[in-house]
């Protein structure tokens, strides 16, 4: 196995355009899936790369490099419509593991239980992506194409995860077998912008309950004008085709069922409470 | 092969070494520092925390080849002539019991307390349980863990 350490953008992309290279930023995915099988024969660390680590907000858009930790995100002064994304940082792995993980290494790994992703796509992410024909923007729901598969064409690298700005503020809960360090069950983004105390727009996401993670349109929609007493309500009545959930070893698809809609509705309330320190 | 030079507890290191040799696989195998321990192997269990540049870190989860020129401390590193205050309190509370997971509690701890001083934060008996999450000890002898880290605490 040869490690390659690029310190310019320019230079990862010559490498990864010779093919063959499993791309590596944080390494808590990619190190625990060695012992699984023959080590890959090229791996590209993209965490030396000058400008790719960290947040800022420019033109109406906030961009999270693809560098940049769980750690990072957590530290990081940001408004109340990261509050989702702050509590799902706490959620993934440990410190040790936030403190090496990265964000958009969680959206690239696309496991269906990924912590980052339900959280994102409430947050309407782009993903930014560089390559060969140069740089383009593919919608987080796109981006994400199945289990463990992204919308990644060979010679492309993510740079960059992109937050459009706008009010609200977001919620994120997660349900596992216990409290720490465990896979989810199920799990819920969500960002909420009120208006005079209703729902102005719900965006609302699950993970863990399908193949991908998925935005709830319906719900979306029939929250509009909601005010906190209606959201059990409506959640409770609400049809939920999105959700796919399969049985395994954590739930059953039964269970997964039940325990979403109950954590889509408190994430709801969780995002319209009055703001708070995250 | 690829050389490399890192400060493993306040030391100048160099060696070739493959790249894909694991920190951990490092230290042990390379340094002979064994007092950091491999238990899951797959960055769950915390036994082989240390800290590079100042942050914890599974070492089963980093290369070292990516570490060039880092500074690394392991358990060996953390007494100077006496014992750390955190390596007494766990003597003291008797934080341990088949110690296999204490190097890399121990390691966790004060990065716990170092963290939550900077910060200027209460370090409260919840706030530990909490952050000791990525620590997993298979003897289920936390009540004493954590009242170590409450005690070194007040002591750091």
């Amino acid at each position: 196995m040869t490690l390659y350490r690029p310190d310019s953008l320019d230079s990862a992309l010559s490498l990864l355009g010779k093919g063959g290279m499993t791309v590596l930023a944080g390494g808590t995915d990619v190190y625990p899936g060695l012992r699984d099988g023959a080590p890959p024969a090229h791996l590209l660390d993209i965490s030396g790369i000058a400008g790719l680590r960290g947040i800022a907000r420019a033109g109406g858009q906030w961009r999270i490099g693809a560098a940049t930790t769980w750690t990072d995100v957590i530290r990081a002064d940001l408004p109340p419509l990261f509050d989702g994304l702050k509590l799902a940082a706490r959620e993934v792995g440990s410190v040790q593991i936030q403190n090496s993980g990265t964000v958009a290494g969680n959206l690239c790994n696309a496991s269906p239980a990924a912590d980052g992703v339900p959280v994102l796509m409430a947050l309407d992410a782009l993903v930014e992506v560089q390559g060969p024909g140069g740089s383009r923007q593919v919608p987080l729901t796109d981006f994400i194409a199945g289990p463990r598969a992204v919308a990644l064409d060979p010679g492309e690298l993510v740079t960059a995860v992109l937050i459009p700005d706008g009010p609200g503020q977001g919620a994120f809960l997660k349900l596992g077998a216990r409290r720490y360090l465990v896979i989810s069950i199920a799990m819920v983004g969500a960002v909420i912008a009120t208006r005079s105390g209703r729902i102005d727009r719900a965006r609302v996401a699950v993970g863990s309950c399908g193949p991908v993670a998925r935005r709830l349109t319906g719900v979306e929609t029939a929250l509009t004008g909601a005010a906190p007493g209606d959201v059990a309500r409506l959640v409770a009545a609400a049809d939920l085709p999105e959700l796919a959930p399969i049985d395994d070893v954590r739930a059953t698809a039964t269970y997964r069922n039940d325990a979403a809609r109950t954590l889509i509705a408190r994430a709801i309330l969780m995002a319209m409470e009055a703001p708070h320190v995250a | 092969m690829t050389n490399i030079t890192l400060t493993v507890n306040g030391k100048s290191v160099s060696r070739d070494i493959p790249d894909e040799t694991l920190l951990s696989e490092f230290l042990r195998e390379h340094l002979r520092l064994t007092g950091t321990h491999v238990g899951c192997d797959t960055s769950q269990c915390g036994a082989c925390v240390v800290h590079v540049d100042g942050k914890a870190a599974k070492s089963c989860t980093t290369l070292a080849v990516a570490l060039d020129g880092a500074q690394v401390t392991t358990i060996e590193g953390l007494a100077n002539g006496d014992l750390h205050p955190m390596q007494e309190a766990f003597t003291e509370h008797h934080g341990l019991q088949c110690g296999f997971c204490t190097p890399g509690m121990i390691m966790a701890s004060v990065d716990i307390v170092n963290r939550y001083k900077a910060e200027g934060r209460t370090l409260t008996e919840k706030a530990i349980r909490h952050e000791l999450e990525g620590n997993i000890c298979r003897c289920t002898g936390y009540h004493n863990i954590v009242k170590a880290v409450e005690s070194a605490a007040a002591k750091m």
